[in-house]
């Protein structure tokens, strides 16, 4: 439990980005899978951005908790999507 | 338990950085390393702790040799030179996560007036590193790394600091490293020097002077 809510401090200033993407590619059209590739390529992307930049200083307090950095990654990724399914669902009743 | 580190050979590029690590950090004592800027002490810290990826190592945790990174154990603790904890957590929330008492840090540090309910980055930038200090200190890791743990810190706190690492060092392996020699020879039980990449036992602070890591006259 507290592993999970040291992920969520490291997921919260993501959570309006990710929600912006997810509306973003609705309206443009795309399926629920498409955006969700789209997610992971982009939370890929923020893995190595981080990693190879002084950012990377960022995992050593979640590394201090015993959450590796592909455990943070893909909890972010799974409560990304269990967040953003059922906005995406209701949204697309409306659009 | 007995922490042992050997054998670490660390490049940066084409530069050797370190070669012919070995040292050995025990329950009960606290394990000093020394060693001019750029000597590779921070490095070191970070190679036992699991971040960087050295070209060989061997760590042993009594006599087991441990192949995956320390970090994945839960057993170590980790104060880095920065600052770690991210600037947007609340402070209680960082004592809720390492399973902290709020009260004992408050009684500790009376004078500071800390709100346990503001944000990070709210504090100054010694009070930051006073409650990651005291966070990295106080958590059930029974290995801690202390890098620099003295500096930007008032002197008051530094002597709480050094009461708090004696009083822990009987449960815990506590390896530490800072450039403020005094406050480190106060707490620190055995001592290594880092140079040229090797890692010198220090028997007698004397050949401290002998191998230039101090100026000659220091120790009287």
């Amino acid at each position: 439990m507290k592993q999970l809510l040291s992920i969520y401090v490291f997921y919260r200033p993501f959570i309006l980005w990710s929600l912006g993407v997810s509306f973003l590619f609705s309206i443009i059209g795309y399926n629920l899978i498409p955006i969700f590739i789209i997610k992971l390529v982009l939370i890929v992307f923020l893995w190595y951005l981080l990693a190879n930049t002084s950012g990377s200083k960022k995992f050593i307090f979640y590394k201090n908790l015993g959450i590796s950095n592909l455990k943070l990654f893909s909890s972010i990724f799974f409560i990304d999507i269990c967040l953003n399914l059922p906005i995406l669902l209701i949204f697309k009743e409306f659009v | 338990m007995i922490l042992e580190i050997d054998n670490i050979e660390l490049y940066f590029k084409n530069k050797r950085i370190l070669n012919g690590i070995y040292l050995k950090a025990e329950t009960g004592k606290v394990t000093g390393i020394l060693g001019v800027n750029g000597s590779g002490k921070t490095s070191l810290l970070y190679i036992v702790f699991g971040c960087l990826q050295p070209k060989y190592k061997l760590i042993r945790i009594d006599n087991k040799p441990i192949l995956k990174p320390l970090y994945l154990t839960n057993k170590i603790g980790f104060l880095t030179q920065h600052h770690f904890i991210p600037r947007n957590i609340k402070i209680k929330s960082v004592f809720l996560l390492f399973n902290i008492s709020w009260e004992d840090f408050n009684k500790k540090f009376n004078a500071l007036n800390i709100n346990k309910h503001s944000i990070f980055s709210t504090l100054s930038g010694g009070e930051r590193r006073l409650v990651e200090t005291f966070v990295i200190l106080k958590s059930n890791k029974k290995i801690v790394l202390l890098d620099e743990p003295f500096s930007h810190i008032a002197p008051v706190y530094i002597e709480t600091i050094k009461r708090l690492i004696t009083e822990l060092k009987k449960d815990k392996v506590i390896i530490i490293t800072d450039h403020l020699y005094r406050h480190f020879m106060d707490v620190s039980d055995d001592l290594y020097l880092i140079k040229d990449g090797h890692s010198e036992f220090i028997k007698n602070t004397k050949e401290l002077e002998d191998y230039k890591y101090l100026s000659l006259g220091t120790i009287s």
